[in-house]
């Protein structure tokens, strides 16, 4: 509980200096809460435009993928809002040996990696997303425990989503540029905004078991649409349990490697 | 007590050599030269609980990697490190909140905001009381004369500035044992100064054991009173700075200014490896020890002397030396005569 508390405490101080810090710069504050506004709306409605002209994707009409989509742009709020900075950053910290102080807090270091740069201007934009989430939920619609179970699923996919991200990151600490790695999680991030079933047999596969980014949406989706689907919800909970044990296990080993820079 | 000790530290690095170039680029895209440097080799060391150790050697010694293992943030190739009774890789919570590390060349504040927001920070990292934190805040600020730079911006403070800001930053928690790399680099002579007297003044009141690495003799011996040399990796020299001030025999430098020319005297000074100016107004003596009150009196005496002077820091005229010719350290070191460890 203690430690709980001591986090939380960081964790307030972080989100006060990120404000602080943001604010400084206006305009770049407003640009990217237009930016972000910008992102959501021409994914939307690229996908509202397609449906213009058939009248299903796979097994689903308009209103659930648009869902779908609605619940991924939510999970890339929390990742925007409360992770995404930190892995630009990360890279360059290897690279110059700033990574040394953040080491020595006395804090779990993937604590003070990843959730030390938090991004206040998408934090503005959560009405817009959520609100696109509650728009196509009714639209669906969602029954009511479905409507209770939506935020814990988004936490848990969050989760996921930021499991794998950071697996992957931990390769920077062999390959010190981190350009490439981080291009290499976009990527990934755009395969898992879409359904699983727009994929081909083998990577679906691939995409659920291997690299389980394919649940971080499929997963949760189809049990909020339909309740019996809950096999593939307990496969994105084993996935948490796994990749995430395994994300202790590689950061311990990519910490051994770190070498930094010289003064 | 021990506070600090290591027993064959070893710190292996691989890189690889790249040809100049665009082609040498693209031939490191499939074919790497790798190379393994030994930054640190078999590094024995024991430091009791309150002392200051300068730890000298030239750019490229292992000075920073040895600082670097002793605080967790690289881990060791060989060897065995304890600081506290910790073993600094596992870097166990406890063990980071004994230690503080001040470099030089690096800032843990951040730079968009001011240097009180980073303490604020740093307060809930390190759990320090609100009434600890105020009042090590308000003493520090004090000493080191920066209560009116709290609430400036980091990126718009000078240097000298900057460092007592780290400085502060690194011992808000109180630390056990703190890791000094290099902290006045780059200073003026008075912020050099003032972050000397401040090291002295806070190990004065707390006790702390402190390792310091810095190129300015000045600080290592207004600070240390026992060193620790290390030259490509090796211990070279491990004792009390009088000791390592005579490491390349008993002698004094003594310099002489006189009113006129003495260049039909010079046979007087042959014995003390003269060094003179152009006009022979001048000359630098190297006198025995034991020798000095003799010679430097007869020299009074029998030439018409306006100045005499006798070295401030012998040491920095060793480290020269040495740094030039470490084979003097080292050959004496594996013999095990100059080594002396308290």
């Amino acid at each position: 509980m203690n430690s709980v508390r001591h986090y939380l405490s960081i964790y307030k101080k972080f989100l006060a200096t990120s404000f602080s810090v943001q604010l400084s710069f206006r305009t770049s504050f407003v640009l990217l809460i237009v930016m972000d506004i910008f992102f959501y709306v021409s994914t939307l409605a690229t996908v509202d435009f397609v449906y213009d002209h058939v009248s299903t994707i796979g097994p689903w009409q308009k209103e659930k993928l648009m869902f779908f989509i609605s619940f991924m742009l939510c999970v890339d709020h929390l990742h925007m809002t409360l992770l995404s900075e930190s892995f630009w950053v990360l890279a360059r910290q290897i690279r110059t040996g700033e990574l040394d102080f953040i080491l020595l807090k006395p804090v779990h270091s993937i604590f003070s990696i990843f959730f030390r740069y938090i991004r206040p201007s998408s934090m503005t934009n959560t009405v817009v997303a959520w609100g696109f989430l509650f728009y196509y939920g009714s639209k669906v619609p969602l029954s009511t425990l479905s409507w209770v179970l939506l935020p814990l699923f988004l936490i848990l996919s969050f989760m996921l989503l930021a499991i794998v991200e950071i697996i992957i990151s931990t390769a920077m600490f062999w390959m010190t540029e981190g350009l490439g790695i981080n291009f290499l999680r976009m990527q990934i991030q755009s395969l898992a905004r879409w359904p699983d079933f727009v994929y081909k047999v083998l990577a679906r596969r691939l995409f659920t078991v291997l690299m389980p980014i394919l649940l971080i949406g499929s997963a949760p989706v189809r049990f909020l649409l339909d309740l019996k689907s809950w096999d593939y919800v307990a496969g994105m909970v084993a996935a948490i349990f796994v990749f995430g044990f395994l994300m202790f296990k590689i950061w311990s080993h990519a910490l051994i490697r770190y070498e930094s820079a010289s003064s | 007590m021990s506070m600090i000790s290591t027993s064959g530290l070893t710190k292996n690095f691989k890189s690889y050599k790249k040809a100049p170039g665009f082609m040498g680029s693209l031939r490191a895209l499939y074919k790497r030269d790798y190379i393994t440097k030994t930054a640190v080799n078999s590094f024995d060391l024991t430091i009791q609980k309150g002392e200051i150790v300068g730890l000298l050697g030239p750019n490229g010694a292992g000075k920073t990697t040895l600082m670097k293992m002793f605080t967790g943030i690289i881990v060791p190739s060989n060897g065995d490190i304890k600081i506290a009774g910790y073993v600094p890789a596992e870097r166990d919570k406890t063990f980071r909140k004994k230690i503080a590390l001040v470099m030089g060349q690096k800032s843990q504040l951040w730079w968009d905001i001011p240097a009180m927001d980073s303490f604020l920070l740093l307060q809930k990292f390190y759990e320090v009381p609100d009434a600890d934190f105020k009042a090590r805040v308000e003493q520090m600020s004090e000493l080191l004369d920066v209560k009116d730079l709290l609430h400036v911006h980091v990126r718009k403070l000078s240097l000298g500035e900057r460092m007592k800001m780290e400085l502060m930053a690194s011992l808000l928690h109180n630390p056990e044992v703190i890791f000094l790399d290099e902290p006045t680099i780059g200073l003026d002579l008075v912020a050099q100064e003032n972050i000397r007297q401040f090291i002295k003044e806070y190990h004065r009141q707390n006790n702390t054991t402190i390792i310091l690495t810095s190129h300015y003799m000045a600080d290592v011996h207004a600070l240390c009173k026992r060193l620790v040399l290390i030259l490509q990796g090796k211990k070279g020299f491990d004792g009390p700075i009088e000791e390592f001030e005579q490491i390349l025999g008993r002698e004094k430098s003594v310099s002489f200014s006189f009113s006129e020319s003495i260049h039909d005297y010079t046979d007087f000074f042959e014995n003390f490896s003269p060094e003179w100016n152009a006009d022979f107004t001048k000359v630098d003596l190297r006198i025995p020890m034991e020798a000095l009150r003799e010679i430097s009196g007869k020299v009074i005496n029998k030439f018409p002397v306006i100045e005499f002077n006798t070295e401030k820091m012998p040491i920095e005229r060793v480290m020269k030396t040495l740094m030039e010719k470490p084979e003097l350290a080292l050959g004496n070191s594996s013999s095990g005569e100059q080594t002396h460890v308290l």
